[in-house]
Order: C-alpha cells, then structure tokens, then sequence
C-alpha cells in the first residue's frame, strides 16, 4: 500500500473500498446499459435497486433511518465512482442528497420514517422543486406561494426544469410562505406526493441522451396536511441551504465522473489507435490535451472533496463558497474533457459505438445546472472578493 | 453446533496489471497493486450463500501471505461478509510453492476448526488449481473440487461438477474440501455496512511457528520445485489485415491454406 497525499489526508481504508465496491458494481452493468436504457426509453432501475440494497444510495443518511451513517463526501464518491464506469445516476443529485439531507436535519420524526428509510435504500426517490419560469437564478423571486386553510395548507404556483418527477414518490417543493407579523414571504419546504389532486406535471422535450427526464410542474392549490411542511415555518432559508450544498457537490460529482470517463475511453484509443508507425497517443498533440484533461479534473476533484469535508464537518458556510469552485472547477473540467476525448477519436468520436457524442450535451448540464457557471462567478466575485454587485 | 466454513483466500498481483517477476524468479508483489484473486471471491460467495441457509454458521477466511494480503485481501472477504480473519505472515514463506503453502494451510485450518474447506478453482496468479487437493490429502478429508452448485445438509456437501462430456453429483461427508468455479454464481460487491463492519472483524495473526511448522519445509529453500529461467512472453506481432475490395474471401482462404489450418 502507498501512502499518497490522498491515502493519508482524504481518503480513508473504507472510502477507497467503498470506491472499489461501487466502481465494481458500475463496471458490471457497463455504459452499454446505460445507452440501452435511454435508447429504450427506460430508467436505470436495476442499477438503482441494486446500489441501494448495497447501501451506496444512502451512505450519508443517518444509520436508525436505514442510511449508512457517513457524510456527503461518501455519497459523493459513489455517484462519481458510477460515473466513471458510463453509468451516473442523476436522481443521486436530489433524492439523497438534496431531499434526504434536508429531512435529516429539519424533518420532523414523522416525515424521517415516513421517508428515510425508503431514500437510504433506493425503494422511494424525492425530486426536488425549485426553479421556475419567471425565477430562474434568482430563488428571491420564487412565486409558489403556501397559504393556510384550516389545519391544511393550499399550495400554488409553477415550476420547470424538475427531473425525475415521474419516477419519484414525492417532490420537495420549494415555496414561501406569508410571514404573518410582516407580511414578508419566506420560503419554506413542503413535501407533495406524487399523487395528489392539483399536482400535475409534463415533460420538457430535451436534446439529452438521459434516463432522467425534466419536467414542468403545475400547483394548482394544492391541498396538502399540515404534517407535508419540513420541519419549522421559520426556518425555511437554513433549510433550503442546507439542501443546497450537497447539491453542488453531488453536481461537480457527476460532471468529474462523466469526464473520467470520457478520458479514459480518449486515453485507450489513444493508446491503440495507430495510423502511422506510433500509436496516436505518443504525439504530443493528441497527448497533451488528454494530460491536461487529467489535471484538471483531479484539481477539481480536490476541491469537491474539500467542499464534502467542511461539510461533513458541519460548516455550512465554509462549505458553501468550496462547494460553489468545485461545482464550477469540475463541470469546466468534465465538459473539457468530453471535448477532447471526442477530437482525441476524431470521427470515431461522433459514433454511436464509442457513446462520447451524447456526452457533449451532457456534459453542459453541470454548466448550467444547479446555478449557471456566471452565478457562481458572482458569487465569487461578490463573497469572497468582495466586489460591488451588479443586480 | 455451529457449522465451521473455512476458506482459504489468496493475495495475488492485480492481474489486468503489468505482471513481472522479482529477480529471485518470485512474483514481483512490489511493481503491481495486490488483491484478493478474483477466483476466490466465488468461494467466499459460495461460504456466504451455505452460511446464509444454515441455522447457526461461522465464516472464518485464512490466508497465508505478505504483510499487505490481510488489509489488500482478506478484508475483501471479511466487508462481503466472512466472519473473522486467520493471516498467516512469516518472512520465511517469502517463494513458498503450492506445496509448502498447502502445507501451512493445513495447519492453519486445523488451528481454526473445521466442518467445511471452500476453495475458489486457482489462483489469478499460480493458476494451477491443485491446491485443494492437495489440503484434502493433507487433512485426510474428502476432496469434492470443481463444484458450480454446492450445498450442505445432514452433516453432508453435495454440489455439481460440470465437465466437458458429463456432468457429475457428487456427495461427501463434513469434514471435507471442496472449490468452486468461476460458474457457481456471481460474488456479491461489498456493502457499505460490510465495507464499515469489516474492520473491526477480528484477524488472528499467526507464524510459522505458532503453527509448528519448520522454516525449511518452506519458502524457496523448502519449495518441490525450482524456477531456473523465466522470459516475459513475446509481444504480438501485428496481425495481417484482409481488406475485402471483392477479393476478400479468396486472400482469407490463401491465408489460412498458407498456414496449413484448410
């Protein structure tokens, strides 16, 4: 055993076996089950019960609710280590991650075991609802507005670009609520189950080779109990932050995955491919670009892990500015390295055998999404430069 | 009483690596990562699965290698679900041949108690697969090797051997030595709960001479057999590529009646 930088400072005995386990279970479904399923139109169910019964969906949720008692940087090694074998799992993104975290730190105990168990073991998937039409990046403007009626709430308003809605049990709903003292409105969290009258949503048609589908959804006062609001009506903001640390991570997770992969196909034709007496690979210009490419997504990679170790340590904030670069570090790294891999293959790159063209777009996801990469630039510019803002 | 389940494990060099020898001819365990061979993990599913369907069943997995095969291997075995750990590690092992290690392996599994041996069908690096037979001779037990199905009851082993004219069941009575093939059934990945649990599973470390074992029927020195000369195989030459322009069929049928295989 070597003692490298990672060994002794960030990776433990188990999280690297807990990486050899998960990539061991990626390699045995393959990218070829992954392109089979979205040509054919399915969810990668088998994959996602498989890695739950194992545990690896719910390594960060707490051990009495069924999870595996670990932190973000766990839950974070096992959607990348999926990645990099051609199978990411996108809901890892929102259902343990976003959702599970935010009921295991504001849920109430009815909600925990209504709904812990079920995410930590993969049998339950919660989508999460946040973005709208006319709100965008700007979560101030969110407009899905909670009102109570007796003992119940009514909940209303429009949202877009959810995934996985159809698949889940439930949605975490972003919404605010009116404060009563100054009429000020607050956000606050509520869960809707999928079935509930008044919730209606519809597919956004999209370029993307993914299982996972978007959706727009539709509030239309939606009746929901008391016991559907997470945890307290004044906590909201916290709650909503909480949510959203672990989803920039989980974010940079996917796109250093998709890239790792991406370069290791790029690395093995280089290696191989051979037109005149060397391999491809031994000219610098084919070479370079693939080093590069692997620079940058092991400083990425460094980051993300950073950002899961403050967290995991319970500092949100310092957590937030860390999570914020990796999230952006590791979607310029992965699209990068997408990029090159498909020009490392030249046609090849394009074909549907080599399974890197698809790759292109979706690779620009983790550019856009959670926030865009010029919202993260903002937020640089402003939190830790300390810059005037523009808006 | 419980049912004993033994499986001897071994600690091989990564073989989709870049294997070498050492330059006393040993396997170079220095320049390729190790691991649990990959053949043995069908044995220890095979314990878990027996374990599984038994009332009262304890996994004892024993090992007999280099410092680096109790982290490296056995705690593959022990986070899929194996009980405990014997790992015997002695400087003078260092080049034992199949003989000395089934040697210490009867031992070790005589030290431990024992209803049932399970072996995997060789190992990744040795590959010769005799090992199983030779600890049923040396324990004076039945031998029932090459299993794909494999099952206890009523103080008996029965399994399924596939060959390639017949296929043959087969029965013995515990205590008694049995491998499984690379056909018995997928080997399950550890769980995070195994992967967490495994580490504080307790692994008894043992010597040679906690075993009672001389040094010199061991190790190099004690070794039946002696290797003079190793060359690393020769790299493959590039194949002939035919390129059908209309011609093709015949270029293969010359190419091949060129080698005298039509």
């Amino acid at each position: 055993m070597s003692f490298t930088f990672d060994h002794v400072s960030l990776e433990s005995e188990e999280r690297r076996e807990l990486r050899a386990s998960v990539a061991a279970l990626g390699r045995s479904f393959g990218r070829r089950y992954f392109t089979d399923c979205v040509r054919e139109g399915r969810q990668t169910d088998e994959l996602w019960h498989k890695a739950g019964a194992l545990g690896f969906l719910g390594v960060n949720l707490p051990q009495e609710y069924g999870g595996g008692g670990a932190g973000l940087y766990e839950l974070a090694v096992v959607l990348e280590e999926l990645g990099a074998t051609g199978c990411p799992l996108l809901l890892m993104v929102v259902s343990p991650a976003i959702c599970g975290t935010v009921l295991a730190r504001f849920g109430t105990e009815e909600q925990k075991q209504r709904w812990l168990p079920g995410l930590a073991d993969g049998s339950a998937r919660m989508a999460f609802g946040i973005t709208e039409p006319d709100a965008g990046s700007n979560s101030h403007r969110i407009t899905t507005t909670a009102r109570r009626d007796g003992g119940d709430w009514l909940l209303s308003g429009r949202k877009v670009f959810i995934s996985g809605v159809d698949i889940a049990d439930a949605t975490l709903i972003v919404g605010r609520t009116e404060d009563a003292r100054t009429g000020k409105l607050k956000p606050c969290l509520f869960v809707v189950e999928r079935g509930t009258p008044g919730f209606e949503f519809r597919q956004i048609a999209m370029d993307l080779s993914a299982p996972e589908k978007q959706f727009q959804v539709f509030l239309d006062d939606v009746r929901l109990p008391a016991g559907a609001l997470v945890g307290d009506e004044d906590a909201g903001l916290l709650q909503l932050f909480a949510g959203l640390n672990p989803e920039r991570v989980m974010t940079a997770a996917f796109s250093l995955g998709m890239g790792r992969y991406a370069l290791e196909v790029a690395v093995e034709y280089a290696r191989t491919r051979q037109v005149w007496r060397e391999p491809i690979g031994a000219h610098q210009a084919i070479a370079h670009p693939l080093a590069k490419c692997r620079i940058e997504l092991e400083l990425a990679a460094l980051m993300a892990r950073k950002a899961a170790v403050l967290y995991d340590a319970g500092d949100d904030m310092g957590a937030g500015e860390a999570a914020n670069m990796a999230k952006y570090a590791a979607a310029e790294a992965g699209a990068a390295a997408v990029d090159t891999a498909v020009h490392t293959l030249g046609g090849n790159g394009l074909t549907e055998e080599y399974g890197l063209a698809s790759l292109l777009t979706a690779s620009r996801v983790g550019r856009i999404a959670p926030v865009s990469r010029e919202m993260i630039l903002n937020f640089v510019s402003h939190h830790t430069l300390g810059l005037p803002k523009s808006y | 009483m419980s049912l004993r389940i033994v499986v001897c494990v071994k600690y091989v060099p990564d073989a989709t690596g870049d294997r070498h020898f050492a330059e006393d001819l040993t396997t170079d365990r220095d320049a390729v990562d190790g691991l649990l061979s990959e053949l043995d993990e069908y044995a220890v599913e095979q314990a878990l699965q027996i374990s599984e369907a038994s009332d009262d069943a304890e996994i004892t997995v024993v090992t007999v290698g280099p410092e680096e095969a109790n982290k490296d291997g056995l705690r593959k075995a022990l986070s899929m679900g194996a009980d405990k750990g014997v790992h015997v590690v002695d400087d003078a092992l260092h080049g034992s041949d199949v003989m000395g290690t089934s040697l210490v392996l009867a031992k070790a599994v005589e030290h431990v108690g024992y209803d049932l041996v399970v072996c995997g069908m060789a190992s990744t690096d040795g590959t010769m697969g005799v090992l199983p037979a030779l600890l049923a001779e040396r324990l004076g037990v039945p031998q029932v090797t090459l299993l794909s199905e494999v099952a206890v009851a009523d103080g008996q082993v029965t399994g399924r051997r596939d060959g390639d004219t017949a296929t043959e069941r087969l029965a013995a009575s515990l205590p008694a030595v049995v491998s499984v093939t690379d056909q018995s059934g997928e080997a399950r990945y550890p769980s995070f709960k195994g992967i967490m649990a495994a580490k504080k599973k307790p692994v008894e470390e043992l010597q040679l001479s906690d075993l009672g074992i001389e040094a010199d029927l061991v190790g190099l020195g004690g070794a039946w057999t002696a290797v003079d000369s190793a060359d690393a195989r020769p790299a493959r030459t590039a194949g002939t590529i035919v390129k059908d322009e209309g011609e093709g069929g015949k270029q293969l049928a010359a190419f091949l009646a060129e080698r005298k295989f039509i």
